[in-house]
């Protein structure tokens, strides 16, 4: 397999776009969450405003394919008069993109935790912020832990689009190396089972989160 | 009213196990059983849980595939044919169509009416004429007194109507022997007493049942003789009367200590009626 | 813009409706297909079914396509911007499904099937008339919530050069150097199609509600 030599070759090229992959991802998933966790609350608001708008973001954002709105945030925002390059446009769009949906898991995991545990801290004097990161955030995690796992994978996969913006990440390193030395197979493969082992360790982090949840049953 | 009858031999009898063993991993959970039930009888199967009365019980229509030993109906092997080669799905579901089976719980089938639960093996397995199917099935339901119900999907029934369905639907295949795996220890106390009354009625009727249970005074009653089981082997047998007021065995006697102790009462209404 | 670019989408809309039609009305029946060598746990089938399934699911769409649309044509078969198109979707939609069949199929309650298999049912009656049905009901909302996943990355046919919504309101943009019109009026025309699926995923979810297989 001459070609995959080729590959291995060029593989700094290819690791390049792999940490590139993982750094968008990670940053992403993480700028996600703790934006998700604040428009989490306006989505379950009792005011309707706030929970109007909240909704139709979120419904806005899942209805929308991610590719169109990368297009969007890239060669739109420029007519605005927002200049991103095309790193701060990935990561604008992967993040605003997934803080819907990570809004929507954490409403979805918070509508299923139990009500008791929260009213016994109340009773003990917990209140504002240390009753959310002490008392509420904890258990939440644990239980949405396997859905927030499947959001990650999908924001590892949704990177990918962004090659259409060139940004170099995984999937854009192998086109070029593709593209340069006419070893389609190989590039490709070589980036399918890189991708596969970064989904393989999400699936640990998941399957480790859900033991710890386990324990605590 | 039962009849109380002597083990038949093999040649004579309608159901015959030989040598059943069976283990799960390295828990032998049936030990060299053998024993033969002849037409019209009704064998209760009793012991302690975990005696293994289930687990034979579904080794004579194959839902569970012996270690070693056989099984034969009517002279028919099952499961393994007489040139000693394990039988396909096609050949187990022919024999299968033979032999009727009452579940624990239940296992009707929720997207059908309970009228279209009797009808659907006659008419898909044994491919009889859906005029007839559904006069039988219509006559079934009556029997087990639910032709009101026909329409209605299982989910809206009670425990003891779901069993009752359950019987219905395994006499439509016009079964040569019925076997029944506990079929009341799924149900509320006061739904017990249907469904026994239902398999005393076939018993007298002259259906050859083999019956796993745990409720004593319908053992007693409907019974024409006891196969009593401890820990994979069978410990003894005889009539009811013999078994219940004079256990020739130790392990009987301690068995029927525990368990005999007060029939429910619904059993008991039974009994007396 | 004018009506004219208009509708230069719909036509591309077009477009990616027939290729997601076909991906979806494929990547169905495989999908079972997939669950069912699973679920029998066939010696070599199963292993193999397993790696691909995964395989696929962690690969990302635009990755896939460029491989198909690459090295296909390099070993010998050769395939346009469509046909890669809708083989990587279809590749794609059936291995989610699987695992949406598959998940019906494991909890299906065996005794169910005990009581079939006592009346004589062989395999293929057992699996069409009794787990099938039955099958369908469950596995409804995770397959119409594929579809819409489905339609949402269709834009990455544009990639290989396939004309459909995305790449039509790209070329709009670039020619008018407007690019936002375009592609609003690229998502007023997907908002709808994902948002009907969306809520038929729901209301199936609520009807179902009272329990899966009862």
């Amino acid at each position: 397999m001459h070609d995959f030599g080729v590959v291995w070759g060029q593989r700094g090229l290819l690791f390049s776009g792999l940490a590139n992959t993982v750094v968008l991802s990670v940053v992403s998933a993480v700028c996600a969450l703790a934006l998700g966790a604040l428009l989490a609350p306006l989505l379950m608001a009792r005011a309707k405003a706030p929970a109007f708008a909240a909704r139709s973001f979120v419904d806005a954002m899942r209805c929308t394919p991610f590719l169109l709105f990368a297009y969007i945030v890239y060669y739109g925002l420029p007519s605005l008069g927002i200049n991103f390059d095309n790193w701060q446009a990935g990561l604008a769009a992967l993040v605003l993109y997934n803080t819907a949906y990570m809004a929507e898991i954490l409403r979805g995991a918070w509508a299923v935790q139990p009500v008791q545990p929260i009213e016994a801290a109340h009773a003990f004097g917990f209140s504002g912020f240390r009753l959310f990161r002490r008392i509420v955030l904890p258990p939440l995690l644990l239980s949405a832990g396997p859905v927030l796992g499947n959001q990650t994978i999908q924001i590892v996969k949704d990177s990918a689009f962004l090659t259409i913006i060139a940004l170099p990440e995984l999937t854009h390193a192998a086109s070029s190396i593709q593209s340069r030395f006419y070893v389609p197979f190989a590039a490709f493969i070589s980036a399918v089972l890189l991708y596969w082992l970064l989904c393989l360790v999400v699936e640990a982090g998941v399957a480790a989160v859900g033991r710890m949840a386990e324990a605590r049953r | 009213m039962r009849r109380e009858s002597p083990p038949p031999s093999a040649e004579a009898a309608l159901l015959s196990l030989g040598n059943i063993s069976k283990s799960f991993g390295a828990l032998k959970v049936l030990d060299d059983i053998s024993f033969n039930v002849a037409r019209g009888e009704t064998v209760c199967l009793l012991g302690p849980s975990g005696s293994g009365k289930s687990t034979l019980l579904r080794c004579i229509n194959w839902l569970e595939r012996p270690d070693a030993g056989r099984v034969l109906l009517d002279g028919q092997p099952i499961g393994v044919s007489s040139g000693g080669v394990v039988m396909g799905d096609r050949e187990l579901s022919l024999l299968r169509t033979r032999i009727g089976m009452v579940f624990q719980h239940f296992a009707l089938w929720p997207h059908l009416t309970v009228l279209q639960n009797v009808m659907e093996a006659p008419l898909h397995v044994q491919k009889r004429p859906k005029a007839e199917v559904r006069d039988e099935a219509e006559a079934l339901l009556q029997r087990v007194g639910l032709l009101q119900k026909k329409d209605v999907f299982p989910a809206r029934l009670s425990g003891g109507q779901k069993q009752r369905v359950g019987i219905a639907r395994a006499l439509a295949m016009k079964p040569a022997l019925l076997l029944f795996d506990e079929p009341t220890s799924a149900l509320d106390p006061e739904l017990v007493g249907e469904v026994l009354a239902v398999m005393r009625d076939l018993a007298r009727d002259g259906m050859t049942m083999v019956v796993v249970t745990h409720e004593m005074a319908f053992a007693r009653e409907a019974a024409s003789r006891i196969v009593f089981l401890d820990k994979g082997s069978i410990v003894e047998t005889g009539p009811p009367e013999a078994f219940f007021s004079a256990p020739s065995t130790e392990r009987a006697r301690q068995f029927l200590l525990r368990y005999a102790s007060a029939p429910t009462a619904a059993a008991a209404a039974i009994v007396n009626a | 813009m004018s009506w004219g670019d208009v509708v230069a989408i719909l036509q591309g809309a077009v477009t990616t409706l027939t290729l997601s039609a076909i991906g979806i009305l494929l990547g169905l029946p495989i999908g079972l297909g997939l669950a069912l060598i699973r679920w029998s746990r066939l010696p070599l089938a199963s292993p193999l079914v397993a790696v691909y399934v995964s395989l696929l699911r962690a690969t990302p769409l635009v990755t896939l396509l460029l491989l198909l649309f690459f090295a296909l044509p390099n070993v010998g078969i050769p395939v346009g911007p469509i046909e890669a198109g809708v083989i990587s979707l279809t590749m794609n939609t059936s291995a989610f499904n699987c695992e949406v069949w598959r998940a019906a199929l494991m909890d299906f309650p065996k005794d169910q099937l005990e009581a079939a298999q006592s009346m004589g049912m062989r395999r293929g009656l057992r699996f069409r008339r009794i787990v099938l049905p039955q099958l369908v009901k469950v596995s409804l909302p995770g397959l119409i919530n594929e579809m819409s996943l489905l339609i949402k990355v269709t834009p990455v046919l544009a990639v290989v050069g396939v004309v459909d919504v995305t790449r039509a309101a790209v070329r709009i943009g670039a020619e008018s150097y407007e690019p936002l019109p375009p592609f609003f009026v690229a998502i007023a025309i997907y908002l709808p199609i994902v948002f009907a699926l969306v809520s038929l995923q729901r209301f199936v979810e609520r009807r179902h509600a009272g329990g899966a297989f009862a």
